[in-house]
């Protein structure tokens, strides 16, 4: 019988609160920058680094990665220790964690307003970044991991298995959706193209949402809630259900985010179910935090960080309503490319994330600096200004997202769009802006008081690491018990749960090919499967067998692997028909012919630009959107799109059919000053353009990579790129120089122009094919047909 | 619901109960799944409905029907709008919200051409201005409103602009094209 003292390493955990608080006043900060630019224009201050385009990459990156990834860091590394009774195996890797993740940021920071980015939204950073986020990520799993090894806790509490889930998850993620060829050091392009871009991308961004923002912060609730309310969990079998439901069902739902677009149907169905089925796991989730409070509400009136941590549960709930309700395709038809789903991710981003870590920041500070909260007023306050903000915020996007949508499928009664002028659209929803600009600004407001307020606390008190006293015997004793009758991973690979669970799953898995009768059938087999297990795990407990849950919950290998084997069934299910299915979509027309090598270029200066923060290239199949912007977008016209540019949000039109809409001269204008052709719009300028020169000699050798990404380029094309690429702009310049603007050939306006001219058809700098796809001057409601 | 007793496992301090599962969130959880199924089954194993495209086409047929009632604009129809003060008033709102950005407010011509000088690109007979209006000219960038703006108002703008036929507004752009034949 030996004691041994923990001293557990709280300076890391310290470290990454100081980080989180600081980059999540300049996330924030940026957040009202980028709001008020959209209210108001002037406030992009006509200069590219400041512009909303470029700046809304930053906002989304440092809130996410910055502000929630350091919070969930100082949360996994506080919380971890103490449930393990273990110090992080390495204090270096939690050095190189720390530091190198910090490293990210910055080099985010600065490459993002440069417009160094790769278009794919929360993807943003380019593939030297990537390389260091993986290898960060990599040395953040063995410090985890090895410390699980090292452990002197034999069972994992819940709370860990969702850091389990996050680690794995989020390498898988982060690795697929980021593999791209690179053309510089700063420069590359996706590997995938189109509609297998699209469904990557947001099986990547949906479940950034599911595995970043989501389950690491889902741990932390389960470990700070009861801690801070000093109450037990509600019910430990909840949490296995949630937990192993949410893991499964989440990877699923991504296509939610392509719903009515290109995607094939049953790639939409499937995204569209799976989300309306998480709203139990989650809710399940929201439970636990809740009802861990029954018996304790009269604490809320006096604990701050209860108010914080149970308002967070609330928002959390809210939140993981409204996005099933999203995901129903009609309400999508309606909600989608609006302000709604802006006002949807700020109740999670806000209410959830931002008060869970203002819950966590004010309960931890004061412990890991032996003293007590400066001010539990202040704490207060900044409680009812994050609230009205939050409430601010989410009803002007409702309100400004409904009355969009509502207002772009308006039609007469004779069937013509009621608001055929786009910018009509926008000037109804402005007042929303400022509302919502407000709301933002309030939150930050009570942020920054919590910042304040934490700064006063630690210098008040004095930097403590925690500790803990283990028997460590324990261990040499457990190893002279006789070994089990059954070695552990069979009982494991045996274990009733995980054997029902695969050959339900696999049952269900025909379900994607069957024909009616076979899978009534089916299905009746699943029912009768569920029914069987229900009652065989039944007995089994009443008998008193071991639970198989417990027995994983002390094999961090089989939790792992268990996982890991959750979240891939769905990514492989959705991902791979869809990749394989490249030769399957027909290649045919003048819209399937690759860019030109002008146009290619100004299609850099649109992803470098951002400019699908506010434009989609997308047209849904509806007759409110043919109208408005021409014939439905077709899977097979994305297919030399490296990376997709379908876009999310439509603050501006859809851009698909741009091309041969307006003249270059429109372009040119338009550019220079937006509202000189669109009185109301509030895009930013982009002058810039006009003077800036594209890198000429860089047109070979980006045909030629996209050649590597089996783009039909001829070696001709790839040698005769230079000259191909100084006609079609010269063309240009002399159309422009009839009606007296004079710019440089090789200017950025001149290949932004090629580009939006091709939009929708051919390369426009040879004669198109005869008999190609009518072009969407084209008029008639014909389109869609495949 | 009853509180069970903690488990046995306390992780730093942090008790369990067990408690069972609330009914209407297991409601919850079994609602959505069969909902989930009977999605499934319905748009991609019995096909009943004919997916997206299918219901988009359906929709558009039925505009396309609602539409052949229009009569086709004549020179005469043309010219008799423009003689109906509403209907050029209605034009002359559809002109400043879509077309003045390119032609200018009094249509002196900015980007597109000069409406107000009697010279004309693709001829200044009322049907052929409708049809600029209407088909829009790809080539020099003239967009086809027909379908955004639908026939009634292209007719009434096209009527707008046949009145300002000769106005010369001040500060106009020089002449693109063939004077009109009387």
């Amino acid at each position: 019988m030996q004691q041994q003292r923990i001293i557990y390493d709280d300076t890391t955990v310290r470290r990454f609160i100081m980080a989180s608080v600081v980059f999540g006043i300049v996330g924030m900060a940026v957040g009202a920058l980028v709001a008020s630019q959209l209210a108001w224009w002037q406030a992009n201050l006509g200069i590219p680094y400041t512009t909303y385009s470029r700046l809304r990459p930053l906002h989304t990156n440092a809130v996410i990665f910055a502000f929630v990834g350091n919070m969930m860091f100082a949360g996994v590394y506080y919380s971890t220790q103490r449930l393990l009774k273990a110090r992080m195996a390495s204090d270096l890797l939690s050095k190189i964690h720390f530091w190198g993740w910090q490293l990210i940021i910055v080099a985010a920071a600065i490459t993002l307003p440069l417009g160094i980015t790769t278009s794919k939204e929360y993807a943003e950073l380019e593939w030297p970044i990537d390389l260091a986020i993986t290898l960060i990520w990599v040395v953040f799993a063995i410090n985890f991991f090895w410390t699980l090894k090292k452990r002197n806790e034999k069972n994992l509490y819940v709370a860990i298995w969702f850091y389990i889930a996050t680690i794995v998850t989020v390498a898988v993620l982060h690795i697929v959706n980021s593999l791209a060829l690179p053309l510089s050091g700063l420069k590359s392009y996706s590997v995938y193209a189109g509609v297998q871009d699209a469904l990557v991308q947001w099986w990547y961004g949906h479940n950034a949402v599911a595995f970043f923002l989501t389950t690491p912060i889902l741990g932390i609730m389960y470990y700070f809630l009861p801690k801070a309310a000093e109450r037990p969990v509600y019910s430990y079998r909840l949490s296995i259900i949630h937990f192993w439901a949410l893991v499964f069902i989440y990877i699923w739902a991504g296509p939610h985010h392509l719903l009515y677009t290109a995607l094939p149907d049953w790639a939409q169905s499937l995204g569209m179910i799976f989300s309306v089925m998480l709203w139990a796991p989650s809710w399940g989730g929201m439970l636990n935090g809740l009802l861990t409070l029954k018996g304790a509400w009269y604490k809320l009136r006096e604990d701050p960080v209860l108010k914080f941590l149970i308002a967070g549960v609330t928002f959390y709930g809210m939140a993981t309503f409204e996005g099933p309700l999203l995901s129903i395709k009609s309400v999508s038809a309606l909600g989608h490319y609006t302000d709604w789903i802006v006002g949807h991710v700020h109740g999670g981003a806000l209410g959830w994330n931002g008060f869970m870590a203002a819950g966590m920041f004010y309960w931890l500070v004061p412990r890991l600096y032996g003293t007590k909260l400066h001010s539990t007023k202040a704490a207060d306050a900044h409680f009812w200004l994050g609230t009205v903000g939050i409430l601010l915020y989410i009803v002007s996007m409702w309100i400004s997202g409904i009355n969009q949508g509502l207002m772009w499928r308006a039609t007469n009664p004779d069937g013509t769009l009621l608001y055929p002028n786009f910018v009509e659209t926008l000037l109804a929803i402005r007042p929303m802006y400022i509302v919502r600009f407000v709301g933002g600004t309030m939150y930050l407001v009570g942020f920054i008081m919590m910042a304040w307020n934490l700064w006063k606390t630690a210098v008040a008190g004095k930097a403590v690491d925690g500790e803990t006293t283990v028997v460590v015997e324990e261990k040499a004793a457990e190893a002279g018990v006789a070994p089990a009758p059954v070695p552990g991973w069979v009982q494991v690979v045996t274990g009733r749960p995980l054997v029902f669970a695969i050959a339900i799953l696999a049952a269900t898995m025909f379900l994607g090919w069957a024909k009616p009768v076979r899978a009534l059938v089916l299905m009746g087999a699943i029912i009768a499967m569920g029914e069987f297990a229900w009652i065989v795990t039944r007995r089994e407990r009443e008998a008193g067998k071991p639970s198989w849950f417990g027995l994983i919950e002390g094999r961090p290998l089989a939790f792992t692997v268990l996982t890991l084997i959750a979240i891939l069934i769905g990514g492989v299910a959705e991902l791979l028909p869809t990749i394989m299915i490249k030769q399957a979509v027909p290649a045919h027309g003048a819209a399937q012919q690759p860019y030109s090598p002008l146009e290619l270029q100004g299609r850099d200066l649109y992803v470098r630009e951002g400019c699908y923060t506010c434009h989609s290239q997308m047209i849904r199949p509806f007759v409110a959107e043919t109208q408005r912007y021409g014939d439905v977008s077709r899977a097979e016209e994305f297919i030399y799109d490296h990376p997709f540019q379908w876009g999310s949000k439509r603050t501006g039109p859809d851009l698909h059919r741009l091309g041969g809409k307006y003249p270059n001269l429109w372009h040119y204008t338009h550019m220079m000053d937006p509202r000189a052709t669109s009185p109301g719009s509030n895009m930013p300028p982009y002058p810039w353009l006009a003077e800036n020169r594209i890198q000429v000699k860089e047109a070979p050798k980006k045909l030629a990579l996209m050649q590597k990404l089996g783009v039909p380029y001829t070696n001709a094309d790839v040698d005769s790129a230079e000259d191909r690429q100084k006609a079609q702009a010269e063309a240009i310049t002399a159309d422009l120089a009839t009606q007296g603007v004079k710019v440089a050939w090789d200017s950025e306006m001149v290949a932004l122009i090629a580009y939006l001219q091709r939009l929708g058809r051919g390369p426009q700098d040879v004669p198109a094919t005869p008999g190609g796809p009518p072009t969407a001057a084209v008029t008639g409601s014909q389109g869609g047909s495949r | 619901m009853s509180e069970k007793a903690p488990l046995h496992y306390i992780y730093d301090g942090i008790e369990e109960h067990d408690n069972r599962l609330p009914n209407w969130w297991l409601f919850i959880l079994w609602t959505t799944i069969v909902f989930g199924a009977g999605y499934w089954f319905w748009y991609h194993i019995a096909e009943v409905s004919p997916g997206q495209l299918g219901e988009y086409n359906a929709e558009a047929a039925e505009l396309a029907k609602r539409s052949q009632g229009n009569k086709p604009a004549s020179d005469e129809t043309l010219l008799a709008l423009m003689q109906d003060p509403k209907a050029v008033d209605g034009g002359k709102a559809v002109f400043q919200a879509n077309c003045a950005s390119c032609h200018g407010a009094q249509g002196q011509g900015l980007i597109g051409p000069n409406l107000t000088d009697g010279y004309w690109l693709h001829g200044g007979k009322p049907v052929a201005i409708h049809k600029v209006v209407a088909e829009g000219v790809v080539s020099k960038g003239m967009p086809a409103w027909e379908r955004t703006l639908g026939a009634e108002r292209v007719k009434a703008v096209t009527a707008y602009v046949l009145t300002l036929k000769g106005t010369n507004a001040p500060g106009g752009k020089e002449p693109q094209g063939e004077p009109e034949q009387p």
